[in-house]
């Protein structure tokens, strides 16, 4: 199964009984102040929160869970992964704080613990412990409404498409995670737009590790190449200053 | 005092100032010491220390290609100084990094933990390779002064060649690979900075700034020490430079209108500004003084083409690495005074770590003598009195220190008070919560935040008139009152029970004996139970028990005397609605936007917004 959530704005009501579960779930503590805090809510100690969408809506924000992570590809120490469940999750005895995962993910995911003095990245882990555990993720079990559903990506999807096909009224025609940057497991639907809102500019579908694979692929050629050219050329210019030399000599001689 | 004498003085001040900063930022963190947030996670120590460092010292193998493959013997003089100042830089690069890193205990991590996918991954393990390479490179040169090091020296000249080739190697991946970093994140860069070329323009660039860090340098040095820098054979590196950064800007060129940004060139903003800027300082104008004959040969000419290239080719650094993302998700960034401190004092101290070098070791063909070490210098007579009293008691490495320990204390008194809990919290951080009447605020300064919606208490107490009830500015270090100054009685428990009432006519003129029996004080400690009267005070099952007649204040019920229970008997009976106050308390005030969002539907179990029909998009 690839674990999936469904969060559907239209059935949100705002209650934010999806923060606390996740509080209490991930025993995060209460949200402090702090100067680094974003406006959308989300932070070391609230990895899912409640921002006001559009059309007087509620859209949950969390980590997205994509299948095939930018911030997977970009750790150098291989911190991130991607489970089998589908969930991306932070090994922190690896980490070393470079914090190329926040620069790397598109929809600016991953908070720091910006007021410790050994601080981890904080994000949202889908559950992966409940998940083992063969439960469903806090938020998804504790949202009143039905508004955020735990399921199979497949499934969920048919489910989405459903909804928006008996309702398309009330939807707008666009599941946001299915395809933009390679697909997310963390889908959305919704009465109006949420593009603006979950991204700020559209994504495109292509993935975003393959902009970088290119680059990485051409790593091990360009230092072959650069060393066999520079000692190619060391060798000529090296044999034609002797020649120049012994020519030199001759002449002299 | 000489000009080197002043100089390392300022230096060793910086770093004084910058070691007070190091401890401040290991002791109390990133929050503390940057103004670094989630929106902006790297700043100025990414983008000057480790993206500008590097391409700064690029120097190293650009002279070494230039001397040991091209045979262009007669840039000998300066590959010493090159290979150190690269080596140095390098290691100042890895020293900035160690503050930026959140973990800098864990940097082994990349030799052990891979991800080869990963373009850090790959500049992390080149840095470290190329170090030891350019540390291979430098080593001959102080070990000239040691003779049991002899057998060493002789090994590592021998493998000169290779070590040679094996850093141009290096130096291409990690150049290029800094700028593979940002290939992934194509929605933070800006359409003038983000192209799949970013690699190529890397490297195209590093190798122009490594010749005219070379000329910038011996420049620096010769005014430093009152050398004569070689003008005729700088002339030489400038004109191979003039053709790298013609490349440079063709490249360019050629990419935005391959991408079809060309029309970002013209558009009005600061990015367009910042990115003319970059490219004139960087390669538009070094080329063209280059270019001209008479300046490229000329002392000045060399300066100033040498210097706006190193300027600018630090600013592109700095505007891939942060600057030209800035202000995309409405968040700002200015450097710390610290993070700028912390940056001067690393380069300062590589800074000196040359000078020692210099000074020492054979860098140069021949060691810069000490201007104040002269043997035959006479002596300075003070002149009140005309006596010979000897040197200065304060002078050489005594003031060096004192200027470091001075500085350092004055970084100390300068940091800001950490709060007393260490953790960087701003007690009254406002921001905007949900929309834009609510607030969130920290009401009653217990670090915990509250949704506070502002403008219906505006409204309320009367418009603009009313700001100065709370926003009182004449109390010092007051930004705003505490929720509980008007609200008296969130913390108060009150008296639930109505005396006078009781004894009115509409409380039924209760007689005092009914209640306080005869003969004992009439106080509330002795008089009768609510519910001796009220047999149905308390609901059958009720858990709260009504022991005095005093009702909670409303912060106990919201925390643990109502709420909490509620909640948990919700997920116990599976109802999750009752954990709400709006299950019980039906007639809640609903806040202007919502009710202003569409009518609610349903009792409170089935209350959820019905959204007004939409018309297709």
């Amino acid at each position: 199964m690839r674990a999936a959530i469904l969060t559907d704005v239209t059935k949100c009501i705002g209650c934010r009984e999806c923060v606390r579960a996740c509080k209490q779930a991930n025993r995060l503590g209460p949200e402090l102040p702090h100067r680094w805090n974003l406006e959308d809510g989300l932070s070391a100690r609230s990895w899912t929160s409640v921002v006001e969408g559009p059309r007087q809506s509620f859209v949950r924000k969390q980590c997205r869970h994509c299948l095939q992570p930018a911030c997977v590809s970009a750790c150098p120490v291989a911190a991130l992964r991607r489970t089998d469940s589908g969930a991306v999750i932070y090994e922190r005895e690896r980490c070393m704080g470079c914090r190329y995962c926040m620069m790397a993910c598109p929809f600016g995911v991953p908070r720091y613990e910006w007021d410790q003095p050994v601080p981890y990245v904080r994000k949202c882990t889908l559950c992966f412990e409940r998940l083992r555990a063969g439960q469903r993720p806090a938020c998804t079990e504790a949202c009143p409404t039905k508004a955020t559903v735990f399921g199979d990506r497949e499934r969920l999807l048919e489910e989405a498409h459903r909804r928006i096909h008996e309702r398309p009224e009330l939807y707008w025609p666009k599941v946001w995670g299915e395809e933009e940057i390679g697909g997310t497991s963390v889908l959305y639907i919704a009465p109006a737009d949420l593009t603006a809102l979950l991204t700020g500019r559209p994504l495109e579908e292509a993935p975003l590790p393959e902009r970088t694979r290119a680059a990485m692929q051409a790593v091990p050629f360009a230092f072959t190449g650069v060393v066999a050219v520079m000692a190619g050329l060391r060798w000529v210019i090296e044999r034609r200053m002797k020649r120049q030399a012994e020519e030199g000599d001759e002449q002299g001689a | 005092m000489s000009r080197v004498h002043k100089l390392k003085l300022a230096l060793w001040a910086v770093s004084g100032l910058a070691a007070a900063v190091a401890a401040a930022r290991f002791l109390f963190g990133l929050g503390a010491t940057t103004n670094l947030s989630d929106a902006v996670p790297w700043g100025f120590w990414i983008g000057f220390d480790v993206m500008g460092g590097v391409a700064l010292a690029a120097g190293g193998f650009v002279m070494t290609a230039a001397v040991y493959i091209f045979r262009l013997e007669r840039f000998h003089s300066i590959v010493r100084s090159a290979v150190l100042t690269a080596f140095l830089g390098y290691l100042a690069v890895v020293a900035g990094l160690l503050f930026d890193l959140g973990l800098p205990w864990n940097i082994w991590h990349m030799v052990v933990f891979w991800n080869p996918r990963s373009p850090l991954f790959e500049v992390g393990w080149c840095v470290m390779l190329y170090l030891t390479v350019l540390a291979l490179e430098f080593f001959p040169v102080p070990a000239e002064r040691f003779g049991r090091l002899a057998a060493v020296r002789r090994a590592l000249l021998k493998a000169r060649i290779p070590l040679v080739i094996a850093g141009i190697g290096l130096s291409t991946l990690h150049q290029s690979s800094l700028g593979s970093l940002f290939l992934i994140m194509p929605y933070r860069l800006h359409p003038l900075w983000y192209t799949p070329w970013l690699p190529v323009l890397f490297l195209v660039s590093a190798i122009g700034l490594g010749l005219m860090m070379a000329v910038f340098e011996s420049h620096l040095t010769g005014w430093l020490y009152r050398r004569r820098p070689e003008t005729e054979m700088l002339a030489g590196l400038g004109s191979a430079a003039r053709w790298v950064l013609l490349l440079y800007v063709a490249l360019r060129g050629a990419d935005l209108a391959a991408r079809g940004q060309l029309a970002w060139l013209a558009r009005p903003g600061w990015r367009t500004a910042m990115f003319w800027t970059e490219l004139g300082l960087m390669a538009l104008l070094p080329a063209a003084l280059l270019f001209i004959p008479p300046v490229r040969r000329s002392r000045a000419g060399q300066w100033t083409a040498a210097g706006l290239g190193v300027l600018g080719t630090v600013l592109n650094r700095i505007n891939v690495g942060g600057l030209a993302h800035l202000g995309q998700g409405g968040q700002f960034y200015v450097p710390a005074w610290t993070e700028l401190a912390a940056s001067a004092g690393v380069v300062s101290a590589a800074a000196l770590a040359f000078l020692f070098m210099v000074e020492r070791f054979r860098v140069w063909e021949e060691r810069p003598a000490d201007p104040e070490a002269d043997p035959l210098k006479l002596p300075e007579l003070a002149p009140v009195g005309a006596t010979w009293l000897g040197p200065p008691a304060v002078a050489g490495r005594t003031l060096y220190s004192l200027s470091f320990v001075l500085a350092a204390a004055f970084g100390l008194a300068l940091l800001e008070p950490v709060p007393a809990s260490g953790r960087g919290v701003e007690p009254v951080a406002v921001r905007r919560a949900r929309g834009g009447e609510v607030l969130w605020v920290d009401g009653n300064r217990d670090g915990d935040g509250t949704a506070f919606p502002h403008e219906a208490h505006q409204q309320r107490e009367g418009g603009k008139a009313s700001c100065p009830l709370c926003h009182h500015m004449n109390l010092p270090q007051d930004r705003h009152s505490g929720c509980f100054e008007c609200h008296r009685d969130m913390y108060l428990a009150s008296d639930a029970f109505g005396h006078d009432w009781h004894a009115s006519p509409q409380g039924g003129r209760v007689a005092c004996w009914r209640c306080h029996a005869e003969g004992q004080p009439r106080r509330a400690a002795t008089a009768r139970r609510c519910a001796e009267c009220h047999k149905d005070l308390r609901p059958p099952g009720a858990v709260i028990a009504v022991r005095q007649y005093r009702a909670p204040g409303y912060v106990e019920a919201l925390h643990d005397l109502c709420v909490g229970c509620h909640v948990r008997r919700a997920q116990r009976l599976n109802k999750p609605d009752l954990g709400r106050c709006t299950a019980c308390h039906r007639e809640r005030r609903q806040w202007p936007e919502q009710l202003a969002a569409g009518r609610s539907e349903g009792g409170p179990a089935g209350k959820r917004l019905v959204l007004p029909a939409r018309s297709a998009p």
